[in-house]
């Protein structure tokens, strides 16, 4: 922990420098800065990008699409799990009530109903089985036979029913009184209590891999949105319209702001509206999905947006053609799938791996990697904060410059205007 | 007191060539202001510059004595020479946004709208998109971009560029109104024909200098006399040739249009026309403005 404390000191020191001396030099230039219309400026560009966005139909249609994918992702499973099913169960020879008994329980508790079949021999089982008319067979009370274990979920039906058949043979065979079979009969696993309270491992970084999922592909459509929006203004000319009034800074901040914005609301109500229907049906998709990680999942797209979108406004002003953008879309896409590809493959690991916690530190790549990172439940909340506020401050830097770029970038036609250029004039 | 923009030695290269070079002229409020000048001659970016779209090496720019700043410039309306809309969004809407970021309220901005889109007749278009409209209809919304926020100031990049008759008539009967509003027009455009009707003063600038400025009728009066003389039956003017210290500018039809140096005097020449034949015109002309333009550029 202690390098994070000496690069968050140097972040602030570095911070606190910059402000001093912007405001210094404010003061040397005697530039009265006007900030009711800087806020006014940026807030009607801000509620110009929201109306124009909302009201596109590749918001609204988008938006339609990824409600009706999550819904069919969330519902569907439940559909086979809702029903309560008859499960055909072959049974050769005789089983006591007794057994008969315990696999009648075990089939209800996985929300079945059985129905046993007696059959003449081990041949026909097999066969009945095999053609799929049977679920599983009972060979003699002795053995079990099943076509293929498809789902984890019959395999551990199976193995209930196999364990629990064997228990009760056991306990026949051992010729216990009725009080000592009532006794067993009345057993229950053991409470176990753990000192460091940790939740089931699995369900959490199967959230957090979704987060992951939805963070990448929010940022990519939100970051595309700026770059395109930024370029849309330089080519329609628009621009000059615009900066014959407002200052550069205020156009760029109100559209990475008002972009953010409908960001922020789709994530909200993707989210929101995965969890209430994960609930209503009875989904255990988002099982796991502590308020932590979701909260968590929101902060790093935010976090993300906030830092990718200023780059990708300023590679916007440097382009007005479509084929400009794809070609500086290109590189700047490559942070973020660097991010994501490594946040991913360390999820699919059985602990936090060193590569991961690095990666959740560095400002480009802790939007995919912190959200893992807390699945893993290997980051405390100083931690948290920490990459947080390191993100922040790359931010902040990245902002200014990217605003510089801007600004000289913006009014620039013809050829593309290229990055050593852009900060070379600025 | 008259609202005055001025700017002052104004400099600007673009690598080696100097698109401004201590330019300096004055605008003043009340008249329509031609802004002239063959192409490249930096018209287009002293309007930027004005915008503060272009920076500037060197030079002042006043409004009012004041220099010319953001706060200031929300009061300025613009129609720069490519068009800039937002291709996809509502005229209406659009207009009403523009007016808000000059600082306008709501019901102002909304009623500005209507106002502009109805006197340029655009009404029932209000809902359309941008890139619906023809070329011209582009153009007014573009003119109602400019005058949305009651503008002092109003500067236009080619303005009639494009426009059949009736959308010249129609924008340059909203300029000629915003000068008689006691407003500030400036406004570029190579349709000299059309200046000369529109404007009472005119500017124009060549290789980023100012090379004349006055009004329309000091600049078409002064300089040499000019004579336009027709003789029945004369189609070459050779009479005209042998006169000292008079030259052609121009045969046209039977119409010739003489130069006159200071000291020649009109009788002679009207002598040496009768010795030809039968002079059915003679009379002094002003200069055409396309006239003034060619001549302030030699």
């Amino acid at each position: 922990m202690k390098f994070l404390y000496v690069i968050l000191f140097i972040a602030f020191f570095a911070f606190v420098r910059l402000r001093r001396r912007r405001l210094s030099q404010a003061k040397r230039q005697h530039r009265p800065i006007d900030m009711a219309f800087l806020r006014s400026g940026v807030a009607l560009v801000t509620w110009r990008e929201v109306r124009e966005r909302v009201r596109g139909k590749i918001f609204r249609y988008g938006t339609l699409l990824i409600l009706t994918a999550i819904a069919a992702a969330i519902v569907i499973p439940t559909l086979h799990h809702s029903k309560t099913f008859t499960q055909r169960i072959g049974v050769v020879g005789s089983l006591s009530p007794a057994l008969k008994s315990v696999v009648h329980d075990d089939v209800r508790a996985y929300g079945g109903v059985a129905q046993l079949v007696s059959l003449s021999s081990d041949a026909t089982a097999k066969s009945e089985v095999r053609s799929g008319r049977l679920h599983f067979a009972i060979l003699e009370g002795r053995s079990i036979v099943v076509k293929s274990l498809r789902t984890s979920n019959d395999a551990s039906e199976i193995v209930q029913i196999a364990h629990d058949l064997g228990v009760a043979q056991a306990l026949g065979a051992a010729h216990l009184s009725a009080a000592q079979s009532a006794a067993f009969a009345q057993a229950h696993a053991l409470h176990v209590t753990s000192l460091v309270p940790q939740r089931a491992k699995s369900a959490n970084i199967g959230a957090s891999v979704f987060g992951l999922i939805f963070i990448f592909m929010m940022l990519q459509q939100y970051n595309t949105w700026t770059l395109l929006g930024v370029m849309e203004e330089k080519s329609s000319r628009v621009i000059e319209v615009l900066l014959s009034t407002l200052r550069p800074i205020q156009l760029l901040a109100g559209k990475v702001l008002g972009i953010g914005l409908v960001a922020l609301a789709q994530a909200t109500l993707i989210v929101s509206f995965a969890l209430v229907l994960a609930k209503a049906v009875g989904s255990n998709l988002l099982h796991g999905a502590a308020p932590l990680e979701i909260v968590s999942v929101l902060v790093w797209l935010i976090l993300g947006y906030a830092f990718y979108s200023w780059i990708y406004a300023a590679a916007g002003s440097m382009a007005e053609r479509q084929d400009q953008v794809q070609t500086l879309a290109l590189p700047l896409s490559v942070p973020l799938i660097i991010g994501y590809v490594a946040s991913l493959i360390g999820a699919s690991g059985t602990h936090a791996s060193t590569l991961l916690t690095v990666l959740a530190y560095l400002p480009p790549t802790a939007p995919f990697a912190m959200p893992v990172l807390v699945g893993f439940g290997a980051v405390s909340g100083w931690g948290f904060m920490a990459s947080v506020l390191l993100s922040l401050a790359a931010t902040y830097a990245i902002a200014h410059l990217a605003a510089s770029v801007y600004r000289r970038a913006i009014l620039q036609t013809g050829a593309r205007v290229h990055l050593r250029d852009a900060i070379s004039r600025s | 007191m008259a609202d005055l923009l001025v700017l002052q030695g104004l400099r600007r290269h673009y690598g080696t060539l100097a698109a401004l070079d201590d330019l300096s002229f004055q605008v003043a409020s009340g008249q329509v202001v031609g802004f002239l000048g063959p192409n490249g001659a930096g018209k287009t970016t002293t309007m930027r510059a004005i915008f503060g779209l272009t920076d500037l090496e060197q030079g002042t720019i006043t409004w009012n004595g004041r220099e010319v700043d953001a706060t200031l410039r929300r009061r300025f309306g613009y129609m720069p020479e490519e068009r800039g809309l937002y291709p996809s969004m509502l005229i209406g809407e659009q207009l009403e946004y523009l007016g808000r970021l000059h600082d306008m309220s709501v019901p102002d901005a909304r009623e500005q709208t209507r106002y502009w889109l109805e006197r340029l007749g655009l009404a029932d278009r209000a809902t359309s998109k941008v890139e619906t409209l023809s070329h011209g209809n582009q153009q007014r919304v573009q003119l109602a971009a400019a005058l949305v926020h009651r503008p002092d100031l109003l500067i236009l990049d080619e303005p009639l560029a494009g426009l059949d008759p009736t959308g010249i008539d129609t924008i340059g009967a909203v300029l000629v109104e915003q000068a008689k509003a006691g407003r500030c027009v400036l406004f570029s455009s190579h349709q000299l024909d059309q200046v000369e009707s529109l404007c009472e003063s005119v500017t124009i600038i060549d290789h980023g200098r100012l090379v004349a400025t006055g009004t329309v009728d000091e600049l078409a009066t002064s300089g040499a006399r000019r004579l336009v003389v027709r003789v029945e039956g004369d189609r070459d003017a050779r009479w005209a040739h042998d006169l000292a210290g008079v030259s052609v500018s121009e045969i046209s039809g039977g119409e010739v249009r003489l130069v006159l140096d200071a000291g020649v005097n009109s009788d002679d020449v009207l002598r040496a026309a009768m010795a030809r034949g039968h002079v059915t015109e003679f009379s002094f002309h002003r200069r055409s403005l396309t006239e003034v333009f060619r001549e302030a550029l030699q």
